[in-house]
């Protein structure tokens, strides 16, 4: 059970981190607020997407066997990435769910 | 000849793609489906659906059911070839060593072993003349199951991922390697020529037109699981190397390989050879005990996973008892070893060394023994989004040149494209079809696992002849109605072998998921409805588009109508 529970960690970690790498991209960041005029804060985004990937490790690591916990990291990254692709093709505006208004810089 | 080194392996990343490209999808199409190839075993064989069993006792259990294996008809009449002069009765011939292996997925246990013969080969440098015998056993009962029924999971799904059933020469294992090492070159290839590889991680525009889309789809598929398919590519070549592609062992190097043999046995204290002196078996199952008992006490409790005995009957006899890997990324191993006459201890396999760790954790992580039920769904969806990374990389080749090859009346997109569908719906139709074949046909007719597999051959050449009469709109440019007619083909038979299940065990989802849960077969019900509605899904994408792209057409020859009439 305690297991599930850092496995579900690292799932929204790895999310929230891929999420917050491709608000990064100027070009997915006018996706997501398409009317506004400012643009990402690309060293905040950054650090909160490193952050979280690193912590997404840790639980996995909680989680796992170190052997395993590497497989199912680096799978977790191709599967959030992924998710985080489609969101942007499909509903893009759902990504501002993770994107407070400190995240962005004036035009 | 090219521009620029990109150019060049732009060249070598399409050809190379194109032409193994057929076979890397059936790679990666049937390798997701293997990751549950024990689930899709008990939902073709309803006798079989029963919780997973640890290794039954050897005493009790086991020792009957090897009492009663005897040579398989099929390895007789192989082993026939090799030999000068006929085989003994098969009744007659002893059992030399045995096996037993189970998995924690597995409600059945797999056993099988070598009976020895007293003939001669007629080639002398064959040297390890047996014939083999195999079963299948009911581990709560040690009742042998019939072994006619076809594990489609573990027996036609999972080889037709490393070999295609092309056993001739082990041609199969050839063409999947040489295409292993295409996909390494076809994954360093892409790098180089994706100019944008971070810019457009995330980067999936399905609103832009066919072309451009299916590149973004291609380019996102083949980089967020770039590390997966990497590392699949690599350890498929890994696994086979010193058996298949380099055997040096048991060609060049074989008199080497042989003295090394000898060696370890003195080493190891394993005998290579049987003494001719006839002793009892000692109980296994307190030699199973006392291994237990190591393994916990080197902190790392577990099950049996493979036992193994050679020299059965001889004072050299010894009994090999190998800890499942469920629990790491391993197959089987922590080996301890026993003498089979009395059950002392011979050897306890010493921690491995960094190389041998490597090599355990490549080859383990492909075949995934693990239990660890995330991960596992995690390979399904990185197998899938290699087939998504190849099929787009199929459309991309096809939408770029079908324009040029219509002008000037070639047929290489034609080809391509109907190739394409046979390999993506095509393929996906002919494993449902099998499924569909395996609860229509009755389970006590004789050969069903034959009818079933050619069902499976029938369907996908079906598939081929309609993909390839329905294909002449794409030498005019257009799209092969086949991808949607296919889909539609698709959808049906998943929906029917989810119905069919049900109809012939009583197995529907409410009773597998809800009030007798049984995830195997729910889980294969469930996918199969997944399939379904994917199909469905893309069906009414393709019909929407191919009506969208007749509209503008009639509206433009009705304008070229009237402009005609206007000059009348």
């Amino acid at each position: 059970m305690i297991e599930a529970g850092w496995l579900i960690a690292a799932v929204v970690s790895t999310m929230l981190s891929m999420g917050w790498f491709a608000l990064c991209y100027p070009s997915h960041w006018k996706q997501v607020f398409p009317g506004h005029a400012g643009g990402p804060n690309t060293f905040m985004l950054k650090l909160l997407g490193r952050g979280f990937l690193l912590l997404s490790a840790v639980c996995c690591l909680a989680a796992d066997h170190p052997s395993m916990a590497a497989l199912v990291w680096i799978m977790l990254l191709a599967v959030a990435a992924m998710a985080v692709a489609m969101l942007l093709s499909r509903r893009p505006r759902w990504l501002r769910f993770i994107c407070p208004p400190f995240f962005a810089v004036k035009g | 000849m090219f521009n620029s080194f990109r150019m060049s392996m732009g060249w070598v990343h399409t050809w190379l793609g194109l032409v193994l490209g057929f076979v890397l999808m059936i790679c990666f199409f049937f390798g997701a489906l293997s990751v549950f190839d024990r689930e899709i075993d008990r939902w073709a064989i309803p006798d079989t659906r029963f919780e997973p069993q640890p290794m039954p006792s050897f005493d009790e259990v086991l020792k009957p059911a090897f009492d009663e294996m005897k040579p398989h008809p099929s390895d007789m009449a192989a082993t026939q070839q090799r030999v000068i002069g006929d085989l003994p009765d098969p009744d007659t011939m002893p059992l030399k060593s045995l096996y037993a292996y189970t998995t924690h997925r597995d409600p059945v246990l797999r056993i099988g072993g070598e009976f020895g013969i007293p003939n001669e080969p007629k080639d002398p440098a064959d040297d390890h003349l047996h014939v083999h015998g195999w079963a299948t056993v009911n581990p709560t009962t040690g009742e042998t199951l019939s072994d006619s029924a076809l594990k489609i999971g573990s027996d036609w799904f999972y080889p037709m991922h490393f070999n295609l059933h092309l056993r001739w020469n082990m041609l199969g294992y050839w063409i999947v390697g040489v295409a292993a090492l295409v996909m390494l070159a076809a994954l360093v290839t892409g790098v180089i020529i994706h100019r944008k590889l971070f810019r457009e991680f995330f980067t999936f525009r399905p609103w832009k037109h066919v072309l451009r889309s299916s590149l973004d789809l291609h380019n996102v598929t083949g980089v967020v699981a770039l590390p997966f398919h990497f590392f699949f590519a690599f350890t498929a070549l890994v696994i086979f190397a010193t058996n298949i592609y380099l055997p040096l062992s048991h060609t060049t190097l074989k008199p080497l390989h042989e003295q090394h043999e000898k060696l370890e046995a003195e080493r190891t204290g394993l005998p290579h050879e049987e003494s001719g002196v006839a002793a009892p078996l000692a109980s296994v199952d307190a030699m199973v005990a006392e291994a237990k008992h190591r393994w916990a006490e080197r902190d790392m409790p577990g099950e049996v996973g493979y036992l193994f005995m050679d020299h059965i009957g001889d004072e050299n006899s010894y009994v090999s008892i190998y800890r499942a890997g469920s629990d790491r990324v391993a197959l089987v191993g922590e080996g301890i070893h026993f003498k089979a006459s009395t059950g002392e201890v011979i050897r306890e396999e010493p921690p491995r060394s960094v190389v041998a760790s490597i090599d355990e954790f490549l080859t383990g992580l492909h075949l995934q023994h693990f239990e660890h039920w995330m991960l596992r769904w995690l390979y399904v969806f990185g197998g899938l989004l290699g087939a998504i990374c190849i099929a787009t990389g199929f459309i991309l080749f096809v939408e770029k040149r079908k324009a040029r090859h219509a002008k000037a009346g070639s047929q290489g997109s034609r080809i391509v494209d109907a190739m394409a569908v046979t390999t993506v719906t095509g393929m996906v139709i002919a494993a449902v079809s099998m499924l569909v074949a395996n609860r229509i046909l009755p389970a006590d007719l004789a050969g069903k696992g034959q009818w079933e597999q050619s069902v499976f051959w029938w369907a996908w050449g079906l598939a081929f002849l309609h993909a390839a009469w329905r294909s002449s709109p794409v030498a005019k440019a257009r799209s092969n109605p086949a991808w949607r007619e296919q889909s539609w083909v698709l959808a049906v038979l998943s929906l029917l072998a989810v119905v069919m299940n049900w109809v012939t065990t009583g197995d529907h989802l409410v009773k597998t998921i809800f009030t007798d849960t049984y995830w195997a077969v729910a889980g294969v019900d469930l996918s199969l409805i997944a399939t379904a509605l994917i199909a469905i899904w893309a069906a009414r994408k393709l019909g929407a588009r191919a009506a969208e792209t007749v509209k503008p057409k009639r509206k433009q020859s009705a304008q070229q109508n009237k402009q005609v009439n206007a000059y009348d």
